[in-house]
């Protein structure tokens, strides 16, 4: 085990956090640039159109390291908890900021 | 094994002794060693709730019946505003970081902390900020608006005396303290341990201390900006939260509880670490689920940063930002819960017997979970509307913080107090104190959530007797005292048991952790030798460890050179990669704190140019620390015991100091990103916006800074490359001290060169982002400064080259922050005319 292992304990919740500090600040600079009137499809604001791609690029970052740190359950200690943090914040992730599909932006 | 002859534990014991010990007198002033400091931090701190308790009584006198006249208006304000503030930042955090100095060397197998001389620097700023609080308090001058000082009230617009300057200042010189000990905690914990106590091997509440060193580093950084930012527009007029000049009163909210929240969890998670120690030891079983409650502990670490505008949620913010927070506001329950299950789990699963600690316990467990309860009913929008600003939440707020918080506490007093004394008590008090205690804050504050719902608002000093408040105000208030007369009786209890108690030869609770593997009140030193550890650090027989260490069967267990040793260890595998050589006791922490404080004063009395020279005569002290530290010539690998040897720590590659450069460089950087993050938000949300004209900041000034910025960084890198092949580092020093002073003074011609930053937030945020630019070159220049005098000193060789590279960590980082430095108040100056204003 290295130090840098110890790193991998809080990267999973480091990209909810990312996620977190980005779809805040796109969500403010998009309503002051009044991106919600921005129609880009039918039903779909470009400003709905941003968060929800930050939003999947976030997801897919978070899966894709919840899948690099997969360990048996009784795996290197550090590695094992750092693929439950990943999972955890990946569900983190998804019940946090699932309003982007849904919920009026700028209101 | 063991490469010393057997050792006579008495001799062991006074030789170690003759290096370790502080003698009484005034000469305990000059005291760093970590029990003696612990204590301190605890000891204090207990005066300081003490008198929070009084102001408690205070307001509960005045709300006892309606329209009370005990205390007018003005003198209620600092009542209330002094017992949050004393509470939170003069109690709670302290008492905490009390505990941790006091236990974690004894927890990790350790002789000492990291850095000694900066827990006891970090003592002396805590004390004399809480003096300069206190003082204002007796001198009628205390801080009279709320703990959380919100602007605009807090303005000089609006509170014109130094009442609220009182706050800022004296609460950023507490936060000083709060700082040093994240970083000495944070690095203690990953660099000194025994032998062979790998990281999955700590002991839990070390887990818990270490999570919570880290949010410290990245929770106190935003409050500590918004002071000085706060304080700036206060003494020199920058427009940072007047929305008449480009600047939102909203902001200071933002980096108020950007920190205000995290803090609520900073400090829980300390206390249930201590729970997690107590409990296994009357369960008679190890932790249920260390693994689950580790993971616990990071999710709620990460998950309380995302919180903090569930205190906001009343002030405007879109309803998709308010989903955010509220569902993080209920998600952090979830790991919350599950180290309550632990708790359950172990004692189901165990064995229990029922003593005093118990009892507390029971305690939190009532208190704690009905303050989670309603801290998930406010955390959903609709019904934090309705609550709001009222009783309910004060409700909340203290079944939260005293049962998280107070009740483990006294827990903790009850089952370590026979390790600081030798003597344990006869619980003869100690039952009816708790059941005051338990029954008097339930009758205070259970009232308080029916006060609330019924409309009762926080922070008033009187009500109208038609609202019908008065028999529940009245019973809070009876309850308020029956709790002050519990804690009285705890006082009462803990003297009687320092006084008369039993004493006792080791571990009166049988518990397995390595803190009762030394004899009671421990000595300086801790362990005579350190043990090496092969098992989980809560699975130890304390008893038999105790004796064969202190018979000299581990590690350096002999006093070499006058050496203060303890060993630091490979971060996460626990192998041996360094003799830690700590500093012997000295007076410079208390000069440095005694010259902090009169920096401090002076910018509160705004002596400014005064300011200055205690500024220098601070920094001056600082660098008298290192005088003494290091050696003038190689040392080969030296035995440490049980056949192995190791370096000083001055010739490895990362020992603590370079890991405390690290931790320092990352609670800068949180900080600067916080500016950043504000001079964001005022773009974007404030009103006020565009500014009459951008503050497009000089091209060529900016190129030139930019330059000698990377060639400083460069510099830097280059001089330890020099000293690694046994060159004089001499003329790259030289270099890199000269491009980082010239970028220091570009960075105040860039400055002070823009347009006034009195007239609007977005001059004044280009000009603190330079200034700060500015203050990170000067520290370059100084670091560069001091490699060169180490140099000269003959102090540095290609196997002592750490001074260098800790230099080099702070020219690289002020190298690439600087950049942003430059880039962003342009950046920001290029934005400043786009998108509509904020409403």
């Amino acid at each position: 085990m290295s130090g840098r292992a110890l790193l991998g304990l809080g990267a999973g919740f480091a990209v909810w956090a990312s996620a977190f500090v980005a779809l805040y600040a796109m969500l403010s600079v998009g309503c002051r640039f009044g991106w919600e009137g921005v129609e880009l499809l039918p039903g779909l604001s470009a400003q709905r159109a941003q968060l929800i791609l930050l939003l999947a690029l976030h997801l897919g970052v978070g899966a894709v390291l919840a899948v690099r740190f997969r360990v048996p359950p009784h795996g290197p200690f550090l590695w094992r908890l750092s693929y439950l943090a990943a999972v955890a914040a990946l569900a983190a992730s998804l019940f946090t900021f699932a309003g982007v599909l849904v919920l009026s932006s700028c209101a | 094994m063991n490469d010393w002859p057997p050792v006579n534990p008495i001799r062991l014991h006074r030789q170690l002794s003759a290096i370790w010990d502080t003698p009484p007198g005034l000469a305990r002033l000059s005291a760093v060693n970590h029990s003696i400091v612990g204590r301190r931090f605890m000891v204090t701190a207990f005066v300081f709730f003490a008198i929070g308790g009084l102001l408690a009584m205070l307001i509960r006198a005045q709300l006892a019946t309606s329209g009370s006249a005990f205390v007018g208006p003005e003198l209620y304000g600092q009542i209330f505003t002094m017992h949050g503030t004393v509470m939170m930042f003069l109690f709670a955090i302290p008492m905490f970081e009390g505990l941790a100095i006091y236990l974690l060397p004894k927890l990790l197998g350790a002789r000492d902390m990291a850095f000694p001389r900066l827990s006891a620097y970090g003592y002396w700023c805590y004390l004399f900020g809480g003096a300069i609080l206190i003082g204002a308090m007796a001198a009628g001058v205390a801080p009279d608006k709320g703990w959380f000082m919100y602007t605009p009230l807090s303005s000089s617009a609006h509170s014109p005396g130094i009442n609220a300057d009182v706050w800022l200042l004296g609460v950023t010189f507490v936060e000083i303290s709060a700082l040093s000990a994240a970083i000495e905690i944070a690095v203690s914990v990953l660099k000194v341990r025994a032998p062979g106590m790998s990281i999955d091997r700590m002991p839990i509440l070390a887990w818990y201390l270490l999570v919570t060193a880290f949010m410290m580093l990245l929770g106190f950084p935003p409050l500590i900006l918004g002071s000085i930012l706060l304080e700036l527009e206060r003494a020199f007029y920058l427009p940072f939260f007047d929305p008449a000049r480009g600047g939102d009163a909203l902001l200071w909210q933002h980096l108020f509880w950007l920190f205000g929240h995290p803090e609520v969890y900073i400090i829980f998670l300390p206390a249930a670490g201590v729970i997690s120690t107590m409990i296994p030891t009357f369960a008679r079983r190890e932790l249920v689920g260390y693994r689950a409650v580790i993971l616990a502990v990071i999710a709620v670490a990460f998950l309380s940063f995302g919180l903090w505008v569930h205190h906001m949620f009343t002030v405007g913010i879109p309803h998709m930002a308010l989903a955010f927070f509220s569902a993080a506001s209920g998600l952090v329950a979830i790991p919350t819960a599950v180290q309550i299950f632990a708790w359950i789990a172990t004692l189901a699963q165990g064995r229990p017997r029922f003593d005093v600690p118990m009892l507390y316990l029971g305690g939190f467990f009532v208190v704690f979970v009905i303050g989670g309860l309603t801290g998930v009913m406010l955390a959903m929008v609709p019904f934090n509307w309705q609550a709001h600003d009222t009783h309910f939440v004060v409700a909340h707020l203290h079944y939260v913080l005293v049962g998280g918080f107070v009740f483990p506490m006294l827990a903790a007093a009850y089952y370590w107090l026979p390790h600081f004394t030798g003597r344990v008590a006869e619980h003869r008090l100690s039952v009816a104190a708790f059941w005051l205690i338990f029954g008097g804050f339930n009758l205070t504050f259970f009232l308080m959530h029916l006060t609330g719902l019924r409309g009762m608002p926080r922070r008033v000093d009187s009500y109208p007797a038609e609202a019908l408040w008065d028999w529940l105000n009245l019973l809070s208030s009876v309850g308020g005292f029956l709790m002050a007369a519990g804690f009285a009786l705890f006082v009462a209890d803990l003297v009687v048991q320092i006084r008369f108690g039993r004493r006792f030869r080791r571990n009166p609770w049988r518990a397995r952790s390595l803190e009762w593997a030394m004899p009671t009140p421990p000595a300086p030193y801790n362990f005579a030798s350190l043990p090496h550890v092969t098992d989980r650090a809560e699975r130890l027989d304390p008893s038999r460890a105790g004796a064969a260490l202190a018979g000299g069967r581990g590690y350096l267990a002999h006093a070499r050179n006058g050496w203060l040793e303890t060993l630091g260890v490979e971060m996460t595998g626990g192998a041996i990669d360094a003799i830690v050589v700590l500093p012997r006791r000295t007076f410079l922490p208390l000069w440095s704190g005694l010259l902090t404080g009169g920096f401090v004063l002076c910018l509160l009395f705004k002596f400014y140019l005064l300011s200055l020279v205690f500024l220098a005569l601070t920094v001056a002290s600082f660098l008298a620390w290192t005088r003494g530290t290091g050696a003038r010539q190689d040392m080969s690998l030296l035995p440490v015991g049980r056949g192995k040897q190791a370096l000083p720590h001055w010739q490895t590659e990362r020992p603590p100091s370079w890991w405390a450069m690290v931790f320092a460089c990352v609670a800068e950087a949180t900080l600067f990103a916080s500016l950043l993050f504000g001079a964001l938000f005022l773009w974007v949300v404030a009103p006020g916006w565009p500014p009459p004209a951008p503050a497009i900041p000089n091209l060529l000034l900016l190129a030139a800074c930019a330059g000698l910025l990377s060639f400083g960084a460069f510099a830097g890198g280059a001089a330890v490359s020099r000293l690694g092949v046994s060159r004089s580092p001499a003329g790259w020093l030289a270099l890199c001290l000269a491009s980082q002073g010239v970028a220091t003074l570009l960075f105040l011609i860039l400055a002070l060169g823009g347009p006034d930053p009195t007239a609007h937030a977005h001059n004044a945020t280009a000009f603190v982002i330079f200034v700060h630019g500015g203050v990170r070159a000067a520290i370059a220049t100084l670091l560069a400064g001091y490699g060169l005098w180490r140099a000269g000193s003959g102090y540095l060789s290609s196997a002592r080259s750490l001074d260098l590279r800790i230099g080099q960590l702070w020219h690289r980082y002020a190298a690439g922050s600087g950049l942003v430095s430059l880039a962003a108040p342009l950046a920001l100056a290029l934005l400043a005319g786009s998108g509509e204003a904020g409403q």
